[in-house]
């Protein structure tokens, strides 16, 4: 995954360079390891670099009125650092991942970039459209020509997000979610960004703005991950308000995993709207349980087990008052490999918890992600090898129980058939 | 009955296809810089005639009067307001429809009609302050002004301005950049060539809401209140892009409701008659001032803002275009009767009637417009289907030896009615997908003014803005605003 961000205006005395950088950083949820932002105006320049959007970004080195940015949680190490150059002249940023491309015979031997290089033929607005509209997968892009014209669009299925805001009278921003119109763009009351449908295309150039429909694309799978973890609770994503599935999911948690316990604790940040909502519909109160050392990362994204379990030890430095002689229900977003959890579970027992019942706001992850959603090989899922008595056994809760798939269906209020639930289920939407 | 028409855009293509529905049946003339292709059929067909020429040369426009011996002249657009046309026809003895030049100042001084507004204390002012210089601006751009319209103090052909909402320190530096330049460039650029007004630049407050448009006709006694237009100003769909002159403009009833049987509607009709009341004492206020009796069409820009309810963001001293296409649309009283009773001043024995049905107008332009018109001028157009009804309404075109060529601006507007908002809409998308260029240079339109996404957007917005001014209004603190400046205590204005 990523995020990733365009901002196109259209009166040149514009400079969009800090607009890029607090886009970004509204972004950063979405990838943490690598940044780059291209600025287009006079000539065209490219900061890039490994680590956060205030690491990276710290010098405006390159002035525009037209920029393309995006943060990845893939080390530089793993491939080129986005937007990738996909021609002489284009520029991409994308979110999740292309599978095939109908009509190119994908060469092994090529790195993923090689090959959509060698696929893509010409640097029109026409034929970066009509690329696209080949590519099959889960995926959402903003691409940037020389001239500079600005395409952006969501495969088929739908399957990443990408919204569309707005800048008064001087332009537009895409960008994967809707948060970033809050931060850097005009605040438009009722709601601060229009969802691109799947299928759709929006184009930018320097005479016009404008959609266009491909084709008519009836079969959607939103990925589900994004409203469990991956979004920012404040965005919309398919016009549905992140927050309000986390809300119902904490609901939820609460009819289908309810226990006698005298505090509810969710796990910093994603957890803390689940553990609200849980608390909300039990009556039992919710406590702030961790307090955060140093900065504030997303600890599950990061590439390796060390880092992570820092992560982790940093964020979560348990409050013991808050725990102390209770029975806590310690509520975490999802559960890949287990031994984070089993760290946490570890600090606040030894911090006098009496009791703890793990809830999880997902079902069991059993699956690897082809579009781009980082989850581990599968021999390395807990959720997919042992059953809930087991895994609360190895991290050392007194009861643990996932949320069901049809309790996450229901919290998003989409229909099944809408979403995919590939990491719960193992089924993916064919492509 | 003979009738001189001044002024060739789509706006003047509706009100001679309305004339020329009249049971008294007038022989139109016209006069433009370029020759109207709708226009100029209906001018032929009324045995009239069209001349070319400058319409902001307030003697040649009464020489072409007198030639014809008109019983009337109907002066479209704002300019020639603001050259005096109408009152070198009143000296000539020439009765005319159009604001003349003392009462126009309505609309050519932004900054006037703000002074007038505060003055007289007409309801849905903005916060303002008006500049003569660039370089005193600057120090209130620097250390005040947050989120603001910069705009031309005069009006300047519906350029310049630039809205600019600064609310997030983070970007400020950018922003206040930007302000500085566009500043300068108002006073250097969008005003050169304009040497009538003292100031030079206006600054006012931003302010959110869904805009309309409200005109009426007056004799400077009578004011007789059309139905409710909204324009949309953006270029691009979604609200997206430049400021346009408007790129379509929606109606039904005279309160914007959703369709003929519906409840749903943009404007309450409280809100609709508050509106009325402003632009009533607007017309007042200026006639008082300047002791000139008003004698055309009036109409106010307006937003239905959370601070005042009905807000004036701008005054028209004629009818807007696109917005003409929806009011003459609806219009069922024949409008020469109208013409003449403004003459008369007797409108108040006249009764507007207008039709509830829904209109949508829509521009189709050539790209390029509207920052970059070179590029869209000179293109030869194409119109695929019969336009025998006149749903097509030719604009910014030139009629040059029987071929059609972009004159820069909007093209065509197309006008689509039907029971509701959203109907009305697909129609007038029908027929802007007839409209092309012969040379293949790209068109545009706005697929979303009046789709149902639309719709709801705007009413959606209104209420949001509805909910805040009638709870400021039940406070007493309707138009108030009320800041603490850290040392210098509690400044209210309003």
């Amino acid at each position: 995954m990523a995020g990733i961000l365009g901002i196109y205006l259209f009166d040149e005395r514009w400079d969009v360079y800090n607009f890029g950088v607090f886009g970004l950083m509204a972004l950063q949820h979405r990838g943490q390891e690598t940044v780059g932002l291209e600025v287009f105006g006079k000539s065209r320049g490219k900061i890039e670099g490994e680590g956060l959007v205030d690491q990276v970004l710290v010098n405006n080195k390159t002035a525009g009125h037209i920029c393309l940015g995006a943060v990845s949680p893939y080390p530089a190490s793993n491939g080129e650092i986005q937007p990738i150059r996909l021609s002489e002249n284009v520029s991409l940023a994308i979110d999740g991942k292309i599978l095939r491309i109908d009509g190119y015979q994908w060469d092994p031997t090529l790195s993923y970039e090689g090959n959509l290089r060698r696929a893509l033929e010409g640097d029109s607005v026409e034929e970066i459209q009509e690329f696209f509209s080949r590519c099959r997968g889960g995926f959402s892009y903003i691409a940037l020509n020389g001239k500079p014209e600005m395409v952006a669009g969501r495969g088929d299925l739908g399957v990443k997000p990408l919204v569309l805001g707005k800048m008064g009278f001087e332009g537009g921003i895409v960008s994967s979610e809707s948060c970033v119109m809050d931060i850097i763009g005009e605040r438009v009351p009722i709601s601060p960004a229009e969802n691109i449908e799947p299928g759709e295309v929006r184009i930018f150039t320097p005479l016009s703005a404008h959609a266009e429909r491909l084709r008519n694309c009836s079969r959607r799978a939103y990925c589900s991950f994004e409203y469990v973890y991956l979004a920012r609770p404040d965005s919309y994503i398919n016009e549905i308000p992140v927050y309000r599935v986390r809300r119902k999911i904490g609901e939820v948690l609460a009819e289908e995993g309810r226990v006698e316990a005298d505090v509810i604790i969710g796990v910093p940040e994603t957890a803390v709207p689940f553990a609200m909502a849980y608390s909300n519909s039990t009556g039992i109160p919710v406590e702030k349980g961790f307090e955060l050392t140093g900065r504030r990362v997303r600890s599950a994204m990061k590439p390796n087990q060390i880092e992570r379990l820092k992560g982790v030890q940093l964020k979560l430095n348990v409050i013991s008052e808050a725990v102390r002689g209770k029975r806590v229900v310690l509520i975490d977003d999802s559960v890949v490999r287990g031994n984070t959890l089993a760290n946490i579970v570890y600090l606040m027992k030894e911090k006098g918890a009496k009791e703890i019942h793990v809830r999880i706001g997902s079902p069991h992850i059993v699956s690897h992600c082809p579009f781009g959603v980082e989850v581990p090989p599968e021999d390395e899922l807990i959720g997919r090898h042992l059953p809930e008595e087991k895994i609360a056994e190895v991290v050392g809760a007194d009861s643990f129980r996932y949320l069901s798939i049809d309790g996450l269906v229901e919290a998003t209020g989409l229909k099944f058939d809408d979403l995919c639930l590939g990491c719960f289920n193992g089924n993916y939407p064919e492509v | 009955m003979k009738v001189l028409l001044v002024g060739g855009a789509g706006r003047e293509h509706a009100i001679a296809l309305t004339l020329a529905r009249s049971v008294h049946q007038p022989r139109l003339y016209c006069l433009s810089e370029m020759v109207n292709p709708g226009i100029k059929k209906l001018v032929d067909s009324s045995r009239g005639e069209y001349f070319r020429g400058d319409i902001n040369d307030p003697g040649h426009v009464a020489n072409v009067a007198e030639e014809v011996g008109v019983d009337f002249v109907f002066v479209g657009p704002e300019e020639p307001n603001f050259h005096g046309v109408p009152d070198r026809l009143e000296e000539k003895g020439i009765p005319c429809i159009g604001a003349n030049r003392a009462v126009s100042e309505l609309e050519m001084s932004k900054a006037s009609m703000r002074d007038l507004q505060w003055k007289y204390k007409i309801p849905g002012r903005l916060w303002y302050k008006k500049f003569r210089t660039y370089e005193e601006a600057i120090p209130y751009i620097e250390e005040y002004a947050d989120s603001i319209a910069l705009k031309p103090a005069r009006q300047a052909g519906g350029k310049g301005v630039k809205v600019i909402e600064d609310f997030q320190v983070y970007l400020q530096e950018d922003k206040r950049r930007v302000k500085r330049e566009h500043a300068e460039s108002i006073v250097k650029e969008y005003m050169r060539g304009y040497e009538d007004t003292e100031y030079r630049l206006l600054i006012e407050e931003r302010v959110w809401g869904p805009e309309y448009t409200l005109h009426c006709f007056t004799d400077g006694r009578t004011v007789l209140p059309m139905p409710v237009v909204q324009d949309n100003k953006h270029a691009f769909d979604g609200d997206l892009g430049m400021e346009t002159g408007g790129m379509g403009s929606v109606s039904c009833g005279m309160n914007l409701r959703y369709g003929i049987d519906d409840e749903r509607s943009i404007i309450t009709e409280e809100e609709y008659k508050r509106s009325v009341e402003i632009v009533r004492m607007m017309i007042e206020a200026i006639q008082r001032e300047t002791d000139k009796k008003y004698h055309g069409v009036v109409a106010g820009q307006m937003m239905l803002t959370s601070v005042w309810g009905p807000t004036v963001i701008e005054m028209y001293s004629r009818l807007g275009d696109p917005e003409a296409a929806n009011v003459l649309t609806m219009l069922r009283t024949d409008l020469v009767e109208i013409c003449e009773a403004i003459i008369g001043e007797r409108l108040n024995t006249i009764k507007a009637e207008f039709d509830d049905r829904a209109v949508v107008v829509k521009a189709v332009c050539p790209e390029g417009y509207p920052s970059k018109r070179d590029l869209a001028r000179g293109h030869p157009v194409r119109i695929s289907v019969d336009n025998g009804t006149g749903s097509i309404l030719w604009a910014s075109a030139d009629l040059v030896d029987g071929r059609v060529l972009t004159g820069g601006s909007r093209i065509v507007e197309c006008v689509g009615t039907g029971s509701s908002i959203p109907e009305a809409s697909s129609v007038a998308e029908r027929l802007c997908g007839a409209v092309s260029l012969e040379d293949g240079w790209k068109v545009f339109h706005r697929s979303d003014i009046g789709s149902e996404k639309f719709m709801e957007r705007r009413i959606a917005l209104a209420n949001m803005a509805r909910e805040i001014y009638q709870y400021r209004e039940r406070k007493g603190l309707l138009g108030k605003r009320m800041m603490w400046i850290p040392g210098k205590g509690l400044v209210e204005v309003g």
